[in-house]
Formats: structure tokens, C-alpha cells, sequence
């Protein structure tokens, strides 16, 4: 099966819900001109279409550009130089974000102008570039994530007793506005490629949290801006909650902007690549063509993917939200729960996310129980958010307070890969499905209910979408690392027999052992001889007891790390020995060592620990 | 533990495999991910020549590996293409006890029909090693990424830099191994230190693959 039609399949299976939901419910309840709903058939085509290329093309360019670039990052020689590329990249991709220019507009009119949207959109460009330099710094400094959280965390929570509640929600949704399409998968490759290079225990906690570091950016700068101007309270201002007419017209009428929104948003990370491939990286030609393939794929299905949701999907959105307000609220929190519960699964953060999770953990983690968890969070948000908009006495800081504090505390006691991802996850979620087909959702709904204000709870729908995924992943992962329960089995061994033939003078060791050990297998093997080994990343049932988590009876299969040395036949016996006697990595380890004679063909450098690209060998 | 079963499938079926094998006696398994590859020009050029794979490792008797190939040929249907392939490699799992014990000579039976050609190079040469086995007669492989044992270096953070290596899994027939190994090395340099290594495993036997079909990928394709 080829990538693309992996991530068709991928695609389709997320998006049916989506549009079955939509369908029942304007065959039923629903009352829907036929061409706003014609519409939504055609809008949900062109986006599995657009969201398909669009995948594809970011697994061909925005993973190695970020790969690229986040080796040039590690390898300075300077704190200034890290400190000074980080911003960069954090500035400039954010700049882009066409998300964030419609946002500064609104708070430009909802302030009467005292804040300018120019204004806005530097300081949380700033903001994010802080951050991602922050961010790296704690990477490859080792600094615990969620330590580093926590003190983010508690300085919002300072600043957010000063500001009013319509500024918060403009700051979490400015954190929305900025983790787009585009930004996301790229600072998840940046974070990969920092983790990869950086290597070590912590790989794969490393490879995530980045994009969780970069949403709390915009939240901190429109809070400084508020306390800053004292601009404490705005007004609310007319929405344009009017409904396009037509099938054809809306779809080309939107087209246009959306192309040039989308270049806009692809130039920066384009020109930087190209400006550090022609000084610095200087790549071989069918790499770089095959990422200038990737980039005019990620740019086509941008567009296809933007023009589908803004405007196939909004209008929907908005009608069903007006007309199940009308009728029931506790329908429209109902159909809202249902709506959160799959529309983030389109998201095309999440399937980036998704296969970063799978890429890295070698499928340690069930991606599926991931997705079932951030959808009940996403579900549990646009429900909460129902609520607010029927109930005005209930306030935003009532859910966004105490579900980021718990989820900070559950951060020290939860499976330490959960935390990067569950921060990320907030990050990724509220993506351009949230701020079109939801937000639009809640903002129809918030126009036929008098108490409620269109633009207010319309910025809180963000808000909770940003939040709600993070804690559930976080209680996830708490689960993940007490929960367990091993059940011992059977224990045997075979009688060996076979073989070497004599010709043959290298031996194949291949060593299994659980995550971590690795290095320890090459420190031990390279004391009995070995020069140098190939180590990859796996997951294992081992053969004397399973893991599987209570309740919902999923199967852990432990990560484990494969290791490959290649060493001449007189010394293998004693480096297989050698390892087999150190009693940690037998035990803690549950080490395999297998071997097989082979017929090799290695050359090895003068000195006994080969430098960079030789230490693979032997 | 005589042997290594490998089965090389579409990424997700690897767990259905191994759940499979334990059925018939298997007692555990060892997954890892890959990329499978297509020798096909057009398809390279509009960027489809990828696709997820997942490896899976399982040590069992040679007896259990037998049963494994005639499972996964029944249950996962490695008759037809593309759905997979297996193999199995005489790798002798290694205990204390077994130390010293002179191992004997292989298994008898008819000599081995294929060769496991592995090499490993630095990462982004991958392809140019795919490509150097296609130019001698080899039909697919499998790419996998892993990374180098750790060097430290003196940037601003004393990073353990890891580096990446593409370790790329041929089977081939055995008389096409010494070719394609020559060829693989002579592109790579391989003569060079630090330029890679290569190395050939015997194969014992093997499902899924359709060698004399013209056209065909040898099944580690999609």
C-alpha cells in the first residue's frame, strides 16, 4: 500500500463520522437548504482530497526540513546561536499564520481600536519565538518537561488574576489561532529531530512537548499585553454570522484568499530551508527534489483542506448550531459532545501527531486508545462549552483553571512520554476543523440564545478545546504507569545446536534487550571488542509475562531496542559472554542475545572508537 | 531457539501475525517498523514509491519456523502478492551455559535458495543503496532506520551525537548476492572505512516471494 493511499484510508475513516452525523441530523431534526448541504458533500470531498496530499506532502518535505533544521540548532557551538534560531523559527512561522491576522483583527474592533492587530500579532510572535528557544534550551539542557510546564503554567496563572475573563479567553484562543495546519507538523518534526540528535534515555519523551512549550507563548503574550495597556475590558462586537447562498459561489470565492494565505503561511519555513540548504545543509538533488515535491503537495492540499472547511463546513456548522438551540439544550450539548467527540479526529495535526506517536514509540503505544482519549476530552469541551453558552453563570476560568492545575500535578506522577504528548495534543487539536465547523457551531448556537454573546464564548470554545485533550491524556497516562498488572507464564529453554560454517569469519550478533539497555549492550560488547554497533528501536512481547492495562484490556507490548554487531568470529564468543554475564542487563534488561555466522564486508578505521559516520561498523 | 522467523507486512498487521504465531507455539516476538520500496521508475518520480512496513521477529525451532511459513501462506495469504513476505535466518540464541559448546554444523537438507543481504550506511544513502541492488538483480527491500552507537562531541551541549543509519534488508536469490554485494559496495564505496558495511545471512526459507515474475517486487513491496 502506498503513502498516499495509507493516508486516504486514514482520512476516510476519520471523516465518515463526521459526515454521517451531519447527514442524520439534517434528514431529521435538522432543516438545511439544499445548497448550504450540497455544499458540505462537495467541501467533504475536496477535504479528504486536500487533507490526503496534504498529509503526504508533509511526511515528504515539513519532516526532513525540520529534520534538517533542528540538527543545525544542536549542533551550535554557541548558546547565542541556539537561542538566536529558535526565535527564528518561532517568529516566523507564527507571523505567517493567517489564523492569527483574523484573530488580531477581532481584537482590534473588540477594543475599539486601542490594541492594533499588528500589534497583537507581534507580540504573540514573540511570544512563541521565546518559547521555542525556551523550548530547546530545556531539551538539550535535560530540564524535566513538566517541571519546565509547571513554571510556565504558574506564571499564566499569575497574570490571568489580572486580566478578565474575555482576555483570557482571547489568550487561549490566540494559542489556538497560532498551532495551525502548517506550524504544528513542523515543530513536531523540529522536536523529533532535536530528540533524535540529542539520542540518550529520553529520546522519546524529548520528541514531544515542543508544540505544548509553543502554545503557552501566545497565551503569556496577550496577558502581558493586557496587564501591560491595562486594557481590561472589550466590547463585544457584531459577528457576521450570515450564511453564503449557492453550492459553487462560496467554494471559488473563498479559493482565491485561501491560495494566498496558504503561500504566505509556507514561505518562511521555504525560504529559511532554502537559505540554510544553499549555506549550509547543501543536500543531494533527489532529496531536495523530493522535498520541493513535498512542499507544492503540502501547499495544494492546504488550500483544497482550508477552502473545504471554511467553506463547505462553517455554514453547516452555524445552521445546526442555530437550530438546535432553538429547540432543545440539552440537545445541543448532546450533539455538541458528539461533534467534539469526532471532528477532532480530522484534525490534520492529529494524524501528524498520530504517526510521530507510532514513528516513534515502534507502536508501543496503542495509537488508537490515544485518539479515543482525546476525543472524549475534545467531546467532554464543546459539551462544557454548550453549557456555558445556556447557562451564563458559568465561567470559563471554572473549567480552564482547575483542568490545567490537575493536569500539572498528574504530570509528576504520569508515564513520562504522556506528558509531551498531552501537552502537545492541546496544541494539536485546535486546528482549523475547531476554528471553523465547531467555533462556527457555537457561535449559532450563542446567536439564538439571548444571554450568551457571539464573539465571548466563541474565543472560550477554543480555550477548552486547547485544554480538555491534555488533561485526558494526562489522566491516560497516569494510568499507563500504575495500572499495570504482569502476569508471570511459562519459562523453558531449548537444547541449542548450529552452527558455523568455517569459511565464514564475522558472526551476526543481534542482541534484544528493553528500552534504555542499548548503550549499556554497546559499552559491555565494545570492552570484549566490538567497535561499533547499529541499534534499532522496536517493541516486544518478551516470553515470560505480558502487560495489559486493567479495564479496558489492552495489550502492552514493551519497547525494546534491537542491537546489531557485527564482529570477527575469533571475538564474538567472548562478547556474546560478556554481555550474557552482566547480571542488570539479563535481568532488568531481559536480554536475547541470538547469533549467526555471516559473510561481511567491513572496513574498519585506525582508531578503536570510529568518529561520526563510522560507528556503525564493526 | 534455533532460528529467527521474519515476517515483513503492511504496517498494523504485525501484531496479527504474532497473535497468530503464538497460537501455533510461538512464545513471543519482536516488532519493528520499516519502509517498503518499489523498483519502479514512474512510481519514484510522482513521489509513490514508499510505504509503511512493520518487521516482526519471531526465535522459534526450526520445526515452529516451518509451521510459521505454512501459516502465514494460509492465514495471511502470502501466496498472492504483496501481501507480505517471511523468512527465516538460522540465527542460535545464546546462553551461559552454551559457552564454548562448538556449535554443529547446519541443518541438512537442500543448500539454501536465498541470501539476506544487510546493509548498513548512513542515513540519506539508503536509496542509493536500494538503488545499486535494483542496478544487479535484486527486486525490493525493506528500509529501516536505526542509529550508530553514540560519539560525543564538543558543541555547546556535550551531546552524544547518535548518528542515523539507514539499514537496508534485501533477500535475494543466492546466486545474485555476490553480485549485488559487489555492486552495493563498489556505489557505496563500502571499501572505504566509515562508509558502511554489509553483510550476508543464510536463509532458510522463505514465503511470499515471486522471483521469476517479471515486473514483480519480490512481494517486500507494496
Amino acid at each position: 500500500m502506498s503513502l498516499l493511499a495509507e493516508k486516504a484510508k486514514d482520512v476516510t475513516r476519520t471523516l465518515l463520522p463526521v459526515v454521517i452525523l451531519v447527514l442524520l441530523l439534517c434528514l431529521t431534526i435538522v432543516d438545511v437548504e439544499a445548497g448550504v448541504f450540497i455544499r458540505f458533500l462537495v467541501g467533504s470531498a475536496m477535504l479528504l482530497v486536500g487533507l490526503s496530499i496534504f498529509l503526504w506532502g508533509v511526511e515528504l518535505a515539513m519532516n526532513p526540513i525540520g529534520e534538517h533544521m533542528s540538527r543545525e540548532i544542536a549542533i551550535s557551538r554557541t548558546p547565542l546561536k541556539i537561542a538566536l534560531l529558535g526565535f527564528l523559527l518561532g517568529f516566523l512561522i507564527t507571523v505567517a499564520e493567517p489564523d492569527l491576522l483574523v484573530l488580531g483583527y477581532q481584537i482590534e474592533a473588540a477594543s475599539g481600536g486601542a490594541l492594533s492587530a499588528s500589534v497583537i500579532v507581534y507580540m504573540v510572535s514573540i511570544g512563541v519565538g521565546v518559547l521555542v528557544s525556551l523550548g530547546i534550551f530545556r531539551l538539550l539542557g535535560d530540564m524535566p518537561f513538566n517541571r519546565f510546564m509547571l513554571i510556565t503554567y504558574v506564571i499564566i496563572f499569575i497574570l490571568s488574576a489580572f486580566v478578565s475573563e474575555e482576555f483570557m479567553a482571547i489568550s487561549f484562543d490566540a494559542s489556538g489561532a497560532t498551532t495551525g495546519a502548517l506550524t504544528t507538523p513542523f515543530v513536531l518534526a523540529i522536536s523529533l529531530g532535536l530528540a533524535n540528535i540529542k539520542g540518550g534515555r529520553h529520546t522519546e519523551e524529548n520528541a514531544f512537548g515542543l508544540v505544548g512549550i509553543m502554545s503557552a507563548g501566545p497565551i503569556l503574550a496577550v496577558m502581558l499585553l493586557s496587564v501591560l495597556t491595562e486594557q481590561k475590558n472589550i466590547a463585544s462586537v457584531e459577528i457576521d454570522v450570515g450564511v453564503a447562498e449557492g453550492v459553487l459561489g462560496p467554494i471559488l470565492d473563498a479559493l482565491p484568499s485561501i491560495f494566498v494565505e496558504s503561500i504566505v503561511a509556507l514561505l518562511p519555513i521555504t525560504l529559511l530551508f532554502f537559505i540554510f540548504n544553499f549555506t549550509r545543509f547543501k543536500i543531494s538533488r533527489d532529496e531536495l527534489s523530493r522535498i520541493i515535491k513535498g512542499l507544492l503537495l503540502t501547499l495544494a492540499g492546504l488550500v483544497l483542506f482550508l477552502t473545504a472547511t471554511a467553506s463547505g463546513f462553517m455554514d453547516m456548522g452555524r445552521i445546526m448550531g442555530m437550530e438546535l438551540a432553538g429547540m432543545s439544550r440539552w440537545l445541543l450539548i448532546g450533539i455538541g459532545f458528539l461533534m467534539g467527540l469526532i471532528v477532532v479526529l480530522v484534525e490534520p495535526a492529529v494524524h501528524v501527531l498520530g504517526q510521530q506517536i507510532e514513528e516513534v514509540t515502534s507502536g508501543h503505544i496503542p495509537l488508537n486508545l490515544i485518539r479515543i482519549t482525546l476525543s472524549i476530552g475534545v467531546g467532554l469541551a464543546i459539551a462544557l462549552s454548550m453549557v456555558r453558552i445556556v447557562i451564563p453563570e458559568v465561567k470559563l476560568w471554572y473549567f480552564i483553571i482547575p483542568g490545567f492545575a490537575l493536569a500539572l500535578v498528574l504530570s509528576f506522577v504520569s508515564e513520562p512520554i504522556f506528558v509531551g504528548i498531552a501537552f502537545d495534543a492541546g496544541g494539536v487539536a485546535s486546528g482549523p476543523m475547531t476554528a471553523t465547523f465547531v467555533l462556527a457551531f457555537a457561535q449559532g448556537a450563542a446567536t439564538v440564545i439571548e444571554t450568551a454573546d457571539v464573539m465571548i464564548d466563541g474565543f472560550g470554545v477554543i480555550a477548552m478545546v486547547a485544554m480538555a485533550p491534555v488533561f485526558s491524556l494526562m489522566v491516560l497516562g497516569t494510568l499507563f504507569r500504575h495500572a499495570r498488572v504482569e502476569f508471570p507464564s511459562r519459562k523453558e529453554k531449548e537444547a541449542p545446536s548450529l552452527p558455523p560454517e568455517e569459511e565464514l569469519q564475522h558472526n551476526c550478533i543481534m542482541v534484544i534487550v528493553n528500552r534504555g539497555f542499548a548503550e549499556s549492550v554497546v559499552d559491555a560488547a565494545r570492552l570484549a571488542g566490538a567497535t561499533g554497533a547499529t541499534i534499532i528501536r522496536g517493541r516486544g512481547t518478551q516470553e515470560d509475562h505480558k502487560v495489559v492495562l486493567p479495564i479496558i484490556h489492552v495489550e502492552l507490548q514493551p519497547e525494546r531496542e534491537i542491537v546489531l554487531l557485527i564482529t570477527g568470529a575469533h571475538l564474538s564468543e567472548q562478547i556474546a559472554d560478556n554481555l550474557l554475564a552482566d547480571p542488570l542487563l539479563v535481568r532488568e534488561g531481559e536480554m536475547a542475545v541470538f547469533m549467526v555466522p555471516t559473510e561481511a564486508l567491513v572496513k574498519i578505521p585506525e582508531q578503536d572508537a570510529p568518529p561520526g559516520g563510522a560507528s556503525s561498523g564493526t | 531457539m534455533e532460528a529467527i522467523f521474519f515476517a515483513v507486512v503492511n504496517r498494523g498487521k504485525a501484531n496479527a501475525v504474532l497473535h497468530k504465531a503464538q497460537e501455533y507455539g510461538a512464545r513471543g516476538g519482536t516488532i519493528f517498523l520499516g519502509e517498503g520500496t518499489v523498483h519502479s521508475r514512474l512510481l519514484e518520480q510522482i513521489g509513490l514509491d514508499e510505504s509503511h512496513k512493520e518487521i516482526l521477529m519471531i526465535p522459534a525451532s526450526r520445526q515452529l519456523c516451518r509451521k510459521l511459513h505454512d501459516m502465514v501462506c494460509r492465514e495471511f495469504m502470502f501466496t498472492k502478492r504483496n501481501r507480505g513476505i517471511a523468512f527465516t535466518i538460522p540465527f542460535r540464541r545464546r546462553t551461559l551455559q552454551e559457552s564454548g559448546v562448538k556449535p554443529e554444523s547446519p541443518a541438512g537438507g537442500a543448500a539454501p535458495a536465498y541470501s539476506c543481504i544487510i546493509t548498513i550506511v548512513d542515513k540519506e544513502r539508503g536509496k542509493d543503496c536500494l538503488k545499486a541492488a535494483w542496478a544487479a538483480g535484486a527486486r525490493g527491500g525493506t528500509l529501516v532506520h536505526g542509529r550508530g552507537a553514540g560519539v560525543p562531541t564538543e558543541f555547546y551541549y556535550p551531546l552524544v551525537i547518535e548518528p542515523q543509519k539507514d539499514i537496508i534488508i534485501i533477500i535475494a536469490p543466492r546466486e545474485k548476492a555476490a553480485p549485488i554485494k559487489e555492486r552495493i559496495a563498489s556505489e557505496l564505496e563500502l571499501e572505504k572505512p566509515g562508509k558502511g558495511i554489509l553483510f550476508i545471512l543464510p536463509v532458510l526459507q522463505t514465503s511470499g516471494l515471486f522471483e521469476n515474475e517479471p515486473g514483480d517486487q519480490g512481494g517486500v513491496a507494496s
